[in-house]
């Protein structure tokens, strides 16, 4: 199962629609995070950083906290520039810009982490 | 900051999502027949284009902080990039693109990333007023201790009043020009913003058939030392 966390509906939709598969998607950090701890663990992870709420950074901090969460895959999806930041020791294998991402971008990651 | 200038980069900054969204939309529609495909990729493409403008505008306001880096650069590869990135567009519209370089100083100090956005701006001025079936050129030479991109249009003449504002080697604020329709003056504004950060002059050259916009940078001595 993949989650979308973006508080941009139709973005989410456009990610989840590329993404296929088993598809969840979330407006805020705090339902995605209610969901985890409820038991759904998933495969991988798209993750809008400035989101309503708690912010993706904030999410992050809490899924590496834990034994269960810290292994899950997280892609960022944000319009923010990260340059050539690691952020690896968040658990984040993959940065998408929203300006410039295609189809073709998240399918790779679904590809690797989610099939 | 111009209060008028602030409002407009606040404006830009909240037409950021909404772009990133159509253009997603469009992309999400995937291939369609050509009939539609022509207008898909429109879609993309203009909206490709806003986010980049958008983007430059953002930049402005990140330009009082000094965080862009000058350091020497190849003239020639930033050209290179932005005319492999219009290349496409120079074809769809039916223009040409001439390309010069007779430059012997290869480096020039300034930031990659403002340099491409000038040079992109200045061609996308260019494609956008040159007539069908005509051409915009882009010649790159030496002026004494600098180096010169200039980006010729054989659109409609230059107003004075916007000539005499860029030879004072920088633009205030946005200007329409009356003589060139759909003209926002915004890419102007973004070049002269981003050249004057980077101690370079943009200047414009009348002509009877057109227009020339130029940006004269430094040149690097790093290369001499070797």
């Amino acid at each position: 199962m993949i989650f979308i966390i973006d508080d941009d509906e139709i973005m989410a939709e456009c990610v989840a629609r590329a993404a296929g598969g088993t598809v969840k998607i979330f407006g805020n950090a705090i339902e995605a995070m209610s969901a985890i701890a409820d038991g759904e663990l998933p495969d991988l992870i798209f993750l809008d950083i400035l989101l309503t709420g708690p912010d993706g950074f904030t999410f992050l901090n809490e899924t590496i906290s834990y034994k269960d969460t810290v292994e899950i895959p997280v892609v960022i999806v944000s319009s923010l520039d990260f340059g050539e930041r690691d952020l690896s020791t968040y658990g984040v294998v993959g940065v998408l810009n929203k300006d410039k991402m295609r189809p073709d971008d998240v399918r790779k990651y679904v590809e690797e982490y989610a099939k | 900051m111009d209060e008028e200038v602030n409002g407009i980069l606040v404006a830009a900054h909240e037409l950021k999502a909404p772009l990133a969204v159509l253009r997603q939309l469009a992309l999400s529609f995937g291939e369609m027949d050509e009939k539609d495909e022509h207008i898909r990729s429109e879609m993309i493409s203009v909206s490709e284009r806003a986010i980049k403008q958008v983007n430059d505008l953002a930049k402005i306001r990140r330009l009082e902080d000094g965080l862009f880096e000058m350091e020497p650069v190849s003239v020639r590869v930033v050209c290179d990039a932005v005319t492999r990135e219009l290349e496409y567009l120079f074809n769809h519209n039916k223009r040409e693109l001439f390309i010069k370089y007779s430059n012997r100083s290869q480096l020039v100090v300034a930031n990659k990333d403002l340099l491409y956005s000038v040079v992109y701006n200045f061609l996308l001025n260019a494609m956008h007023y040159s007539g069908e079936g005509t051409r915009a050129e882009l010649v790159v030479r030496d002026c004494y201790d600098k180096v010169r991109i200039m980006v010729r249009d054989y659109g409609p003449a230059l107003p004075m009043d916007v000539w005499r504002e860029m030879k004072r080697g920088w633009v205030a604020k946005p200007t329409s020009i009356a003589m060139r329709p759909g003209s926002s003056g915004l890419g102007l504004f973004i070049a002269s913003r981003f050249s004057r950060y980077m101690n370079a002059a943009v200047g414009a050259v009348r002509h009877r058939d057109g227009t020339s916009f130029y940006v004269e940078l430094p040149s690097s001595k790093q290369a001499s030392l070797f």
